[in-house]
């Protein structure tokens, strides 16, 4: 099947200015501007198909949310090129537009004063939704995300979380093939957050859209997606399965003993460093990096030094693992 | 966009405005008590001042009739600005709303523009009620349902009109932080030479002669003057004409701008 999004050697530049602080940069600023010139995205490729759920991850200003206005075609790209549903987005055809959806977690999208029941009436007119599918559509996206009377109040006198739903109601309510999540569960609590993952998965299981994520919370990641991008200053460091990151990018294991008894000094001891890198150590715990071709060695090893209780070994949690690929200086092996 | 969607957004837009009746009443009570007071007293010491019963061919009462009109009509015409400010939209990323739907930016702001006016229609005839009763009946003896008519056609006009007229200068906001100033330099522009100010007959011949030219008596004064039955067909016809085509103008710089400032957009805020 052919991808839905399809983008090859994307780039954007930002030209953004300079003003140095004070009164007398504001001063200076009348007369000279300094540019600064940031590449926020470099030349990244990438495909995404039917049905999947691709995650993008990064640290703040890798150009995750860059990709995902240029794939909505809010703002052009400097160079490379990208289709979606076989259109350039930045032409923003209509029949473009009516296949997609942007769901922004920190900016909201539905008029401020109107109820969500008025919104999503625009909304029906603007994709041209017949009545009884809009019908059909919201019965079953409100009750999917629990809403009720919330429908018949003021968006801005809505709770963060309940707003957020209204957002991903006025987003779906034409079906669209493809759809942009930046930060959905951005300041949501956990329950809401947990509603708002286990939504998104039951419209992908409905509906089989592409979907593009962007988030900073790693359970949003681990959860919802199968396939990730790493992003790491404008460019794409790692693409792929996201349970494959672990082969590929964790040469350790970790390895966690509990002691029997308290041991005076036990971190001081030169076999720890010897098996592994220390990742913490107290008198009744040890948790350690091992290399992986190692770890059943160094396990026997501290087996064998320490009046061992309990003994575990276990891959590294995914989210640290990519924690540890964005934090890694670029040229710097992750 | 379709008409169903317009008239949609367009009453909308008038339901949201007329659920705020505290400032729906009070608001516009003030500002046009307040107008009115200034204008009042002002001109009042003028003519007492002058010692002339009339200056540049308007008497006291007519000037007052000048002036309510004029403010009551350029409420149609500007409607709410507030609700159209379309720099704010740019300023704030929310902008980016009219990217992703499949709507056209343009008609979407002005069907709200025009929903805008159902509110401020209602409020111009009450206020236009009150007027007429605090001037005097007399003075309105020129006005008759054919002024009436001409100017409902003109307002429409004058309304296209000062929409695509500042269109461009919110437009800046594509590349300006702040276009606050040069709206308010525009205002005062169309103030000035639009007839709001003061009455375009006082100005030198000249400059009367040259501002039936320009786009901005069409905004105030033009209407104005249909309205109380000073401007016969055939220069209704041509002051339709040169507004019509000012429009134009003005829609294609419209166009201009905003290609260009769309690839200045950068989303903000998301």
């Amino acid at each position: 099947m052919p991808p839905i999004v399809h983008v090859r050697g994307l780039s954007k530049r930002f030209t953004v200015h300079k003003k140095a602080p004070g009164l007398r940069g504001s001063v200076r600023a009348l007369f000279v501007r300094d540019k600064l010139v940031k590449d926020a995205v470099r030349g990244v490729s990438f495909e995404v198909g039917e049905g999947e759920i691709v995650g993008l991850v990064g640290a703040n200003g890798a150009g995750k949310t860059t990709i995902v206005k240029m794939l909505a075609g809010i703002i052009h790209p400097t160079s490379g090129q990208a289709r979606v549903l076989g259109h350039d987005p930045w032409k923003r055809h209509n029949d473009f537009r009516r296949q997609i959806a942007l769901i922004m977690g920190q900016k909201a999208q539905l008029w401020w004063d109107l109820p969500a029941a008025d919104c999503f009436l625009v909304l029906k007119e603007i994709y041209r939704i017949p009545a009884d599918r809009y019908r059909r559509t919201l019965d079953y996206l409100a009750d999917v995300l629990n809403i009720g009377d919330e429908l018949n109040v003021q968006i801005r006198r809505l709770s963060l979380g309940e707003r957020m739903k209204m957002e991903l109601i006025a987003a779906l309510l034409h079906t669209p093939k493809v759809v942009y999540l930046d930060e959905p569960t951005i300041g949501l609590d956990l329950s809401a957050q947990r509603a708002i993952r286990g939504f998104i998965l039951e419209y992908r299981e409905r509906h089989a859209p592409a979907m593009l994520l962007t988030s900073h919370y790693m359970e949003d990641i681990e959860r919802l997606c199968e396939r990730i991008l790493i992003m790491r200053e404008g460019e794409i460091v790692y693409d792929g399965r996201l349970d494959q990151v672990v082969r590929k990018h964790a040469g350790y294991k970790v390895l966690t003993i509990h002691l029997q008894e308290q041991v005076q000094g036990v971190c001081e001891t030169p076999e720890l460093a010897a098996v592994g890198e220390v990742q913490e150590c107290n008198e009744e715990l040890i948790r350690l990096h091992v290399p992986r071709r190692e770890a059943a060695t160094a396990a026997a090893h501290l087996l064998a030094s320490y009046p061992v209780a309990d003994l575990t070994l276990e891959e590294p949690e995914i989210g640290d693992i990519i924690e540890r690929i964005m934090a890694a200086q670029k040229g710097a092996p992750a | 966009m379709s008409p169903r969607l317009f008239l949609h957004v367009l009453s909308v837009e008038t339901r949201k405005l007329m659920s705020y009746r505290v400032e729906f009443w009070l608001n516009t009570a003030v500002g046009f008590l307040a107008q009115f007071g200034a204008i009042y007293f002002l001109w009042k010491a003028m003519f007492a001042e002058s010692e002339h019963s009339i200056i540049g061919g308007y008497s006291f009462d007519e000037m007052l009739l000048y002036y309510v009109s004029a403010i009551l009509l350029t409420k149609l015409v500007r409607g709410r600005e507030r609700e159209s400010a379309l720099s704010q939209e740019i300023y704030e990323g929310s902008y980016t709303r009219y990217i992703i739907y499949p709507t056209s930016f343009f008609r979407y702001k002005y069907a709200q523009h025009l929903g805008a006016l159902a509110p401020a229609s209602v409020q111009v005839m009450v206020f236009g009620a009150a007027a007429a009763v605090a001037i005097g009946p007399r003075t309105l003896e020129t006005i008759s349902m054919t002024s009436v008519a001409m100017t409902m056609v003109i307002v429409a006009i004058a309304n296209l009109l000062h929409f695509v007229m500042k269109a461009p200068v919110e437009g800046v906001a594509f590349w300006a932080d702040n276009v606050w100033s040069l709206d308010v330099m525009l205002r005062f522009i169309i103030g000035i030479l639009g007839g709001a100010m003061l009455p375009l007959d006082l100005y030198p011949t000249w400059a009367q002669e040259l501002l039936v030219w320009l786009p901005f008596q069409y905004i105030t004064y033009f209407p104005v003057r249909v309205l109380v039955g000073e401007v016969g067909g055939i220069d209704f016809a041509i002051g339709v004409a040169i507004a019509l085509f000012w429009t134009a103008v003005f829609a294609g710089v419209v166009r201009i701008v905003w290609k260009r400032g769309d690839l200045q957009y950068t989303g903000v805020g998301i």
